[in-house]
């Protein structure tokens, strides 16, 4: 048992970043490394990031999470024009394709090349079906995603 | 971010009491691009049950439950976790001010990172009475500043000097070194004589900034009459409402009451640090950029796009640096450490861009394990 008194007013964000994971995540020195992909490769010159889901990882309400939570994920934040508190330097271009290659394997075809696309998958929480259902990211909550995730 | 306790997603712990969350209000920053302005929402509690389900067993989680607590200020918190034992084991975001107090308590120990955040200042390059659209004057205020004497008198030693806008970390020093990227040296005498060449002053510099950085704000403003002769107005945004309504009024590039208006700003990762901190202090779609588009940074900053490879980004970055240094597009203060006041019985390794406690445990002589 911990207990925790923190401030900063990013505590939003670290509520998720404890309870959520993403494609990717950064070390204790801040570097991205792969959290809910294994390993991920560029192809066709940098218009494809293709991103292998790792094996056996299970939400905590029991179901698996699959390469379709991830297009999914993915697909649900191309809904919006700014779903990132942030700002829009996360988004992700929303014209970019998700293909589900096989059990494993997510492609991201971007419209263009954009190698600060994988430092963005930071931004794109891989939830489950149940959330989507009930939740989202100020879906049920504010009918909107903008400025939610 | 998440509204309402469940087990929604595959993270070391799952919500299951109270909620932390924003509201946003959009603000466009030019043509398409937004930043969200927040008001924080948070219950007393907050509180997080380890996942079992959790994937990477190795990292953790390592403690069965946290408590995120919002019911005692941080001062009132400080005093707690370096005088008692069970109440609170861990605040973040120690004031460097305060960190003696932890140094010196009984039960308590000061745990600091070399975080990805900048402490710069944003430089209206059109403010009218002021030389501040000659990069000689630009030039003369970073001159100006005597960077190690805020680490040393103001910073307690916890900051480091800034070399353009990229914290100086173990990860950072490929990024920093191309160029041989450097601080601003402390030359008051080339100073002068820049901001005399630049045309001087026609009126006071105003100097703003937020509660947290006042004592540097006005040690600034020292070191610049000193330097070069310069009438500096200090100002500070004191509390929420007045820190949202500057933010609002920058980001939406409204009129502003300040020159320079000195802020952190962090980074979500160190791999590529101008998506963070170069962009918003210059960039076109810059929350901060107090001055005109710069054609020359979007155009280097594009190129990192361009690059997959790691070394690719870290030098196009460091074009990036050396461009918005060279050009003085900002004021390079320090990048401050993050101070943390922690329970000698926890085990807890501070991230550089978060604040994540998967890998965080307790000693057998832990309160909670009595």
């Amino acid at each position: 048992m911990l207990r925790v008194v923190d401030p900063s007013p990013l505590n939003w964000l670290y509520t998720t970043y404890n309870t959520v994971e993403e494609p990717v995540r950064v070390t204790h020195r801040g570097k991205v490394r792969p959290a809910a992909m294994s390993r991920y490769r560029w192809r066709d010159g940098g218009r494809t990031l293709e991103i292998r889901v790792r094996r056996g990882e299970r939400f905590a309400d029991g179901t698996p999470l699959t390469t379709d939570s991830v297009r999914r994920a993915a697909e649900e934040q191309f809904r919006w024009q700014a779903p990132h508190p942030p700002g829009t330097h996360f988004n992700i271009d929303p014209r970019t394709r998700v293909e589900v290659v096989d059990d494993r394997t997510v492609r991201l075809h971007l419209p263009e090349v954009d190698g600060l696309a994988l430092g963005k998958l930071r931004a794109t929480h891989v939830m489950s079906e149940r959330f989507w259902r009930d939740l989202g990211f100020g879906y049920a909550r504010k009918g909107s995603g903008e400025g939610h995730w | 971010m998440i509204d309402e306790p469940g087990p929604w997603a595959s993270g070391a712990f799952t919500l299951v009491e109270g909620y932390s969350r924003i509201d946003t209000e959009p603000v466009v920053t030019d043509g398409d691009d937004r930043t969200w302005l927040q008001t924080e929402h948070r219950t007393p509690t907050v509180r997080l049950r380890a996942n079992p389900r959790y994937w990477d067993r190795a990292r953790g989680p390592r403690v069965a439950e946290v408590e995120f607590r919002s019911d005692v200020d941080p001062d009132r918190a400080l005093d707690l976790v370096c005088d008692t034992v069970g109440e609170v084991d861990v605040v973040t975001e120690v004031p460097h001010a305060r960190a003696d107090r932890v140094r010196h308590s009984r039960h308590a120990r000061l745990v600091a990172v070399d975080a990805v955040r900048v402490l710069a200042g944003a430089i209206d390059r059109g403010a009218e009475g002021l030389p501040l659209a000659d990069v000689r004057a630009r030039r003369a205020l970073n001159l100006a500043v005597d960077r190690r004497a805020l680490v040393r008198d103001v910073l307690g030693g916890h900051a480091r000097p800034l070399a353009g806008l990229t914290p100086p970390t173990p990860l950072t020093a490929l990024h920093r070194a191309p160029g041989r990227l450097r601080s601003y040296p402390h030359d008051p005498g080339e100073a002068a004589r820049l901001w005399r060449a630049a045309g001087g002053a026609e009126r006071p510099l105003r100097l703003a900034t937020l509660a947290p950085w006042e004592a540097v704000a006005h040690t600034v403003a020292a070191q610049w009459h000193t330097a070069l002769g310069l009438a500096v107005e200090v100002t500070v945004l004191r509390g929420a409402d007045a820190e949202r309504d500057a933010r609002r009024r920058q980001a939406a590039k409204l009129p502003r009451d300040w020159d320079v208006l000195v802020l952190e700003q962090g980074a979500q990762s160190v791999d590529v640090p101008p998506l963070e901190l170069h962009r918003a202090f210059v960039g076109r779609s810059g929350e901060f950029r107090a001055g005109p588009v710069d054609p020359t940074f979007e155009r280097l900053f594009d190129r990192i796009r361009m690059h997959t490879s790691q070394l690719g980004q870290v030098l196009a970055a460091n074009r990036v640096d050396r461009h918005v240094t060279g050009q003085a597009l900002a004021l390079f203060l320090v990048a401050p450490r993050v101070l943390y006041a922690v329970n000698r019985e926890v085990a807890f390794r501070p991230y550089a861009t978060t604040f994540e406690l998967a890998d965080t445990s307790t000693r057998r002589r832990h309160w909670s394990r009595r």
